[in-house]
């Protein structure tokens, strides 16, 4: 058995649907006109699964995880369009009271920032025992025993005294810890970690990355990383969605679109990682830069910067094409009309992506 | 790496985390406190003065209701001696040590209890105004510009002759200086709060699933008690000034009663007869209080502040 059909295996054998995203679509109105910021998002991760997120800046991968938490001030954003079905639930239907239960409870979310995502004048302890008052039948007594159990639980040294201590006592490393502790401390079926190690020391990152990973293996929770470390993907999830300008251009298991990206955003991205086989080498990058929200290109979003561009389908915005079970890309490429200019693409074989994965 | 390790092996772990001597924000607070001369010594007076007020009156001999009898040598008062040290007043002649102490204990009470609605009402409104923005921020915010564009000095004194003609009680006082003292405190809360509501926590609260409400009041406020202690700190010599000054007017607390205005009031007819020690002590009383006060808010301005060095 291969690792690609080892990975689908797990994918399709972790269970039932439990986060479905369909044409998600999240404006922003600012003064100078409306900022799609996330424009026809699709991607959908079983119980117990891990995706990623992965892009670059102000591709919309963060503006989707905080619309999965309907943490999006309404105004000046707006959910124009599609659904987030939770459990079969669409999110963005339901009231404040509803959402309030789901945060944290079911959904918990680790952000980038752990040096100031604790309040400074709340103890470690009472800010865990918060969430867990809200989401568990328990007493205040009972929510600190929770909170102790949630750091024991993610490694945390001398847990009761940290339980009195107030964030600015802690490294960063701890703090960040913690945040997972406190997203753990309810049983949430999904963690969202938004970047959660990209305010940390490389040496701290490892560590973190290990412990969200055992922990996801140990409660059987599904997570969503959202990050835009291409490492860090290969080491921590089964399935990718590349994301581009508001828009899912390209999904897989990580083995597929690392190994063999099916579009050619993915494919410059690979190509733009440092790595040792490249030594010596002049470092590629993707020519030109994400497009501004505001003009848009019409057809296919990434043309103006792709190297394999032709005219295709000028104004018209390519679809996501089928390439499989759960394999996409949402390139003009795989249009049975212009299978010549596929040769070509996969001719001009990628250089040494396949190291990312290894 | 670290699942599955007890709660016994991680009481024995090394713990890699630095140890500084840590030291919360208040205890850093005090600690810079401590060093500012001035704000010791304001607090000194200040505490004096609340020492005065609360055990004074069951050390002096006399009775602040008791009237001496007539002395026709002595019309104007007579000045401090062995048995008054601080003179008596004129016409009625009452110790006004008497007067003085227990105006202390009346002035500070109006003071401090006026102070605490101001800041519980203010911080009320500003916090909601500020952390929900919008229509709500906009109409509460007019309330508090209509409000303090009136020129508060007369609509008090209209407010105590309407509620108490003139003859208010001190619990009166505290409510008229309270419904008014709270805007300054909401245009403060309410700034803090647009720069707070934009904090990481703040968002890590709400994926929590934290209501507004409780972020506000339990993550929110606690962050911006430094602004809200000096202000109400300040806040006390302000209305013990605007106490007097709207007893000294005749308007406040019924002059039976003595506060540090009204005794004022009463020594105005007299001065020009000679007595000085009527006017003199409550009005030293007033200063002492207000720049021990002054100081004291100074100090604590100073060492609230997050950014001040240690």
């Amino acid at each position: 058995m291969t690792a690609t059909e080892a990975a689908r295996e797990r994918r399709t054998g972790v269970g039932d649907v439990l986060l479905d995203v369909r044409d998600l679509r999240t404006h922003f109105e600012v003064m100078d006109g409306t900022v799609k910021a996330v424009d026809g998002v699709s991607f959908s991760l079983r119980q117990g699964g891990r995706l990623a997120l992965v892009g670059e800046s102000g591709c919309g991968k963060s503006v989707t995880a905080l619309s999965i938490m309907r943490l999006i001030e309404v105004p000046p954003g707006k959910f124009a369009g599609g659904e987030i079905l939770f459990e079969g639930r669409n999110l963005l239907k339901l009231n404040d009271r509803e959402i309030r239960k789901v945060r944290g409870g079911e959904i918990a979310m680790i952000f980038q920032e752990p040096m100031t995502s604790l309040n400074p004048v709340m103890t470690v302890g009472d800010q865990i025992s918060e969430a867990v008052l809200l989401h568990q039948p328990v007493n205040r007594k009972g929510a600190q025993e929770v909170a102790l159990q949630s750091l024991v639980d993610v490694g945390v040294p001398d847990p009761k005294r940290r339980l009195k201590q107030y964030p600015f006592e802690l490294s960063g490393g701890m703090r960040q810890r913690i945040m997972i502790a406190m997203a753990l401390s309810c049983n949430p079926k999904l963690i969202i970690a938004d970047e959660p190690t990209t305010a940390l020391d490389v040496t701290i990152q490892r560590q973190i990355l290990e412990l969200i990973k055992n922990v996801q293996e140990r409660t059987g929770t599904a997570l969503l990383l959202i990050t835009h470390d291409l490492g860090v993907v290969a080491e921590t999830v089964d399935e990718v969605a590349v994301m581009y300008a508001g828009r899912v251009v390209e999904t897989g298991t990580v083995e597929e679109v690392l190994l063999s990206p099916r579009h050619p955003y993915t494919r410059g991205l690979l190509e733009s990682i440092p790595s040792q086989g490249k030594k010596g080498q002049r470092l590629s990058a993707i020519k030109g830069v994400v497009p501004n929200p505001f003009r848009m290109p019409k057809g296919c979003k990434f043309e103006p910067r792709c190297p394999y561009a032709w005219q295709a389908g000028a104004d018209e915005e390519p679809p996501l094409f089928d390439l499989g079970p759960d394999r996409m890309s949402r390139c003009w490429l795989y249009d049975p009309r212009y299978a010549d200019h596929l040769a070509e693409y996969e001719g001009r074989a990628p250089k040494k992506s396949a190291e990312v994965a290894s | 790496m670290d699942s599955g390790a007890t709660l016994e092996e991680l009481e024995q772990r090394p713990d890699y985390d630095v140890q500084l001597e840590s030291l919360n924000q208040w205890q850093l607070a005090w600690r810079r406190f401590k060093r500012h001369r001035m704000a010791l010594l304001g607090s000194a007076l200040f505490l004096f003065m609340v020492v005065v007020g609360l055990i004074g009156p069951f050390i002096i001999p006399y009775d602040d209701t008791k009237i001496g009898l007539p002395d026709a040598k002595f019309n104007a008062g007579r000045p401090p001696s062995i048995a008054h040290l601080f003179g008596d007043t004129g016409r009625l002649h009452r110790d006004v040590l008497t007067l003085v102490v227990n105006g202390t204990r009346l002035s500070l009470l109006i003071g401090v209890l006026a102070s605490a609605i101001s800041a519980i009402v203010g911080t009320f409104v500003g916090g909601i105004a500020g952390y929900f923005g919008g229509w709500l921020d906009t109409i509460l915010m007019r309330i508090v510009d209509a409000l303090l564009s009136l020129p508060l000095l007369f609509v008090i004194l209209a407010f105590s002759q309407f509620l108490g003609e003139g003859h208010a009680s001190w619990p009166t006082m505290v409510l008229i200086f309270g419904m008014f003292g709270w805007l300054g405190i909401a245009r403060l809360v309410r700034a803090v709060m647009l720069s707070l509501r934009e904090e990481d926590y703040v968002d890590a609260a709400r994926a929590a699933g934290v209501s507004d409400v409780r972020i506000i009041f339990r993550h929110l406020v606690p962050n911006s008690l430094s602004p809200i202690i000096v202000a109400t700190t300040l806040g006390v010599a302000g209305v013990i000034i605007g106490e007097a000054f709207v007893s000294f007017l005749g308007f406040g607390v019924d002059p039976a009663t003595p506060t540090l205005g009204n005794i004022l009031s009463g020594a105005l007819e007299f001065i020009s007869q000679g007595n000085w020690w009527w006017a003199f002590f409550p009005g030293a009383a007033i200063v002492l209080i207000v720049l021990g006060i002054n100081f004291m808010g100074d100090g604590l301005r100073d060492a609230l502040d997050p950014r001040a060095k240690v």
